[in-house]
């Protein structure tokens, strides 16, 4: 893949200076490269400009620009009185371009001030005002040459494109959707080319804002500029955000229970950045059970010892050498044997007798609930590296898991989830929190037969909703078992990774965290990491690795939850916007 | 305590007021503002011109009731009571400072609440005693509302006991004459480093958990002070203690080079 190239290569290139262009535009802008000789110029979101003209004329066309958003300059009505007229445009820069750098003066680094003509921007006190000089015949010197240009047209279309968030759901009862071909093979292409999909505009004006801003979108891929280096297991949560989840909009809370049809969920289309409302709807749908003999019990000893230590709270211990209270039995015994003569211990016997007598809360008790989300589609019915299928291997996994966490007292369930299409997302109920484990849950589970797609983001959003709803403790944990191919009708790959590292993100702001586990699958790493993102992820080739990295990477989720996060700061006084 | 010369603090809006009414009406207070915008120095500020001693608990995750309140001790075969900071300040009629109360348990906080209503008692269940809170004694808690877990939050029946304050960063001027005057630098020096952290606040979501405070500029300056340039000392001080990301770290140094080169 080429991402990993370019991300690394753009050190060094303009995008270094996104960070700038962002504090003087006052919100988050990409920077990347215009073609050589090229003026500077900015659609709202991406600024262009020369790599080969030098630093300093490339900060001072930065700072032209940013200040052109900073100041409203580019508003749609305003750009929308431009139209298609190049010399207004330039003239409208000219005026316009001294005023928007004088309203943000004390902002701008000293080198940039030196640009402000202030007599220029005397001429005019509001963008209303630039645009009616420009459109007058009164005499308008030229802007100098790092003032780059405006671009109405492609402001218009970034615009649009970002007010084109929400989208009225199609009827329900669309019929059963055919076999897509499927499209292994090709992830080459269509992760690159991820503007030419059924749903994406379309069009010349489409394949030119794709051309631009490909670059930004590579961006996305590899984690933001704020994400930690994705690495092959990554145990620390996403902590800033990076530009690639810069929400537009809050993501409503929970799906919607509709009729009886099942849950409503929004999904997260990457090609318009936006949400669509109650665009998928789940159905629980009770597994069928497995009736050929027994199924035999997981074995799940070693993941007793990593598990035990983590999400526990806090609990009265009495006897311990330090503590908030004196433990009076335990002094009072202490005491009486001393006095008995029978304490054992060193010559100096009273000092270690006395000592575990007091009452301390200690994190012992176990405060977490589980829930594992079993992938069942077609695509892990796939023989293994190991010689079993996928599935076989994930069910094992999930098996083990479940007796573990519900052997040490956590609450867990397990969840198989399948799909055919956006209408039709099943979920199926192996055990709900409330089930005990036994034969009939274990039945179940082997009954389970993979088929059909997956679509990884309502299967989240519903498992995260059901955590919420029935977990019952402070600390929840949601664990994906799945390949990593997230693949439906109208969800391809760059459109169901997106949505699905979405839905994780969504799932961690509301305290549940995710952990990602893809067991014997041959999907390789750059993969997973687009899928799952900066959640907690591992690649296992063989289940008895499970036992020994399990602690870490439930660790690791378990903080993501914990993340500290920044709400809406006070503006900042004294700054003259 | 009251000896030696008032800590150095400006007033950026009424707060000193608020501060001063709160306390004289036997209210407690509770300071919210991102970090290093000066809310623990204004409480030094404020204890100095009201003259009473300042007891301050830097409030941690595992803090429990018997850290503020007090516990009992073993010596010899006797048991002996010994105080917490809040009871020391209940008797002593001191002000009670617990920076960062959110970060202590919800269960601890609650010992608090006889104390920051009406009834300005606090009662020891261990010693079987109320206490009347001296004259002179008072609440202050702070905490970072921009800075905190999904998991923490002060509890409803907590906040509602207490006289908020919002504090943020001071304005342009008032931060400048802040950072010469911590730092001794000059007012020049100061002025960059000002324009430098106003861009940077201006960064919502760009990687940095937290935006350049007061404080780390006072530390730049007095870095620039010992004869650092301004850009060496930027780079110590404030984007070394913003972040850790290489991308966003350098992204900061770009933005250094432009507003503080010489």
């Amino acid at each position: 893949m080429t991402d990993s190239v370019d991300s690394g290569a753009a050190h060094d290139g303009v995008r270094r200076f996104g960070l700038l262009a962002s504090a003087m535009a006052g919100r988050p802008v990409d920077v990347v490269s215009a073609a050589p000789g090229q003026p500077a110029w900015t659609d709202g979101e991406t600024m262009f400009v020369d790599p080969a003209i030098s630093t300093g004329d490339q900060r001072c066309a930065l700072a032209v620009q940013a200040a052109l958003l900073a100041a409203g300059s580019l508003e749609p009505d305003i750009v929308r009185g431009i139209g298609r007229r190049t010399a207004v445009a330039a003239r409208y820069l000219a005026v316009e371009g001294h005023r928007a750098l004088a309203q943000i003066d004390e902002l701008l680094p000293p080198a940039v001030r030196a640009l402000i003509d202030t007599d220029v921007a005397a001429r005019s006190d509001s963008p209303e005002a630039s645009l009616a000089l420009a459109l007058s015949r009164e005499p308008v010197a030229a802007s100098p040459a790092v003032f780059g240009t405006i671009k109405p047209r492609n402001i218009l279309a970034a615009s649009k494109k970002a007010a084109a968030g929400h989208h009225a759901p199609r009827g329900r009862g669309q019929p059963e959707l055919v076999e897509l071909p499927g499209d292994a093979g090709d992830d080459a292409d269509d992760v690159v080319d991820v503007f030419t999909s059924p749903v994406g505009g379309g069009g010349g004006l489409g394949k030119l804002l794709a051309k631009m801003l490909s670059m930004a979108r590579k961006l996305s891929d590899g984690g933001g500029p704020g994400a930690d280096t994705p690495t092959h297991r990554t145990r620390s949560g996403q902590v800033g955000g990076g530009h690639a989840v810069v929400s537009m909009a809050t993501a409503p809370e929970e799906g919607r229970v509709g009729d009886a049809s099942g849950f409503s969920y929004q999904e997260w289309d990457i090609h318009r950045r936006g949400y669509r409302a109650d665009w998928c709807t789940v159905q629980e749908a009770e597994p069928e059970p497995d009736r050929s003999g027994v199924p035999p019990l997981p074995d799940a000893h070693g993941l007793h010892r990593p598990l035990a230590r983590l999400g526990v709270g806090l609990d009265r211990c009495r006897r311990q050498t330090q503590g908030d209270d004196i433990d009076i039995d335990a002094a009072v015994e202490a005491h009486a044997e001393l006095r008995a003569g029978s304490a054992p211990g060193p010559p100096s016997g009273w000092g270690t007798t006395d000592e575990a007598v007091y009452i301390d809360s200690l994190r012992r008790r176990r405060d977490l609930s589980v829930l594992l989300l079993l992938d069942t589609s077609g695509s892990v019915g796939q023989p293994s590296t190991a010689g079993q299928t996928v599935h076989e291997q994930q069910r094992a996994a999930a098996a083990a898991l479940m007796v573990a966490l519900h052997g040490l007292g956590d609450r867990v369930a397990l969840y198989a989830f399948q799909s055919q299409g956006r209408s039709a997302v099943r979920m199926m109920p192996v055990k709900r929190f409330g089930d005990n484990v036994s034969a009939v849950v274990l039945r179940r589970l082997h009954g389970l037969r993979p088929g059909a797609y997956s679509r990884l983001g309502a299967a989240i959003r519903h498992g995260s909703a059901v955590l919420k709803r029935d977990g019952g403790t402070a600390r929840r944990l949601l664990v994906v078992l799945s390949d990593g191919l997230a693949f439906d009708h109208g969800y391809e790959r760059a459109y169901g990774a997106a949505d699905a590292r979405r839905a994780l993100s969504e799932a961690r702001r509301q305290g549940v965290g995710c952990l990602c586990l893809a067991v014997g699958a041959g999907t390789d790493t750059d993969e997973l990491r687009r899928v799952f993102g900066s959640a907690a992820h591992a690649t296992l080739p063989r289940l008895d690795q499970l036992s020994a990295t399990i602690g870490p990477l439930f660790r690791s989720a378990l903080q993501s939850a914990d993340v500290r996060r920044r709400i809406a700061k006070p503006t900042t006084r004294g700054v003259a916007v | 305590m009251t000896a030696g010369a008032r800590p150095y603090y400006v007033a950026v809006g009424n707060e000193e007021q608020v501060f001063k009414a709160s306390f004289r009406q036997g209210l407690s207070i509770v300071l919210k503002g991102p970090t290093g915008c000066g809310k623990t120095r204004f409480v030094e500020a404020m204890a100095y011109d009201l003259a009473r001693p300042l007891i301050t608990v830097a409030c941690h995750d595992d803090l429990t009731t018997a850290d503020l309140v007090g516990r009992f001790l073993l010596r010899g075969g006797e048991t002996e009571w010994v105080d917490g900071p809040l009871t020391r300040a209940v008797r002593e009629g001191a002000i009670c400072y617990l920076d960062e109360v959110v970060e202590a348990r919800q269960d601890t906080t609650v010992v608090l609440h006889p104390l920051a209503d009406h009834r300005r008692q606090l009662p020891i269940e261990r010693l079987g005693v109320t206490l009347e809170a001296a004259p002179g004694f008072g609440l202050v808690v702070s905490y970072n509302p921009g800075y905190q877990s999904v998991l923490k939050d002060l509890k409803d029946s907590t906040r509602q006991r207490l006289v908020a304050i919002e504090f943020g960063f001071p304005a342009g001027e008032v931060e400048e004459k802040i950072v010469a005057h911590e730092a001794g630098v000059d007012s020049d020096a100061a002025a960059r480093l000002v324009a430098f952290a106003h861009a940077i606040r201006r960064l919502e979501t760009a990687g940095l958990r937290e935006v350049a405070s007061t404080r780390v500029l006072i530390a730049a300056g007095r870095l620039i002070a010992e004869g650092l340039t301004a850009q060496e000392a930027a780079r110590a001080a404030i984007a070394g203690a913003l972040t850790d990301d290489p991308i966003v770290g350098r992204g900061l140094d770009e933005m250094i080079d432009v507003y503080l080169q010489d």
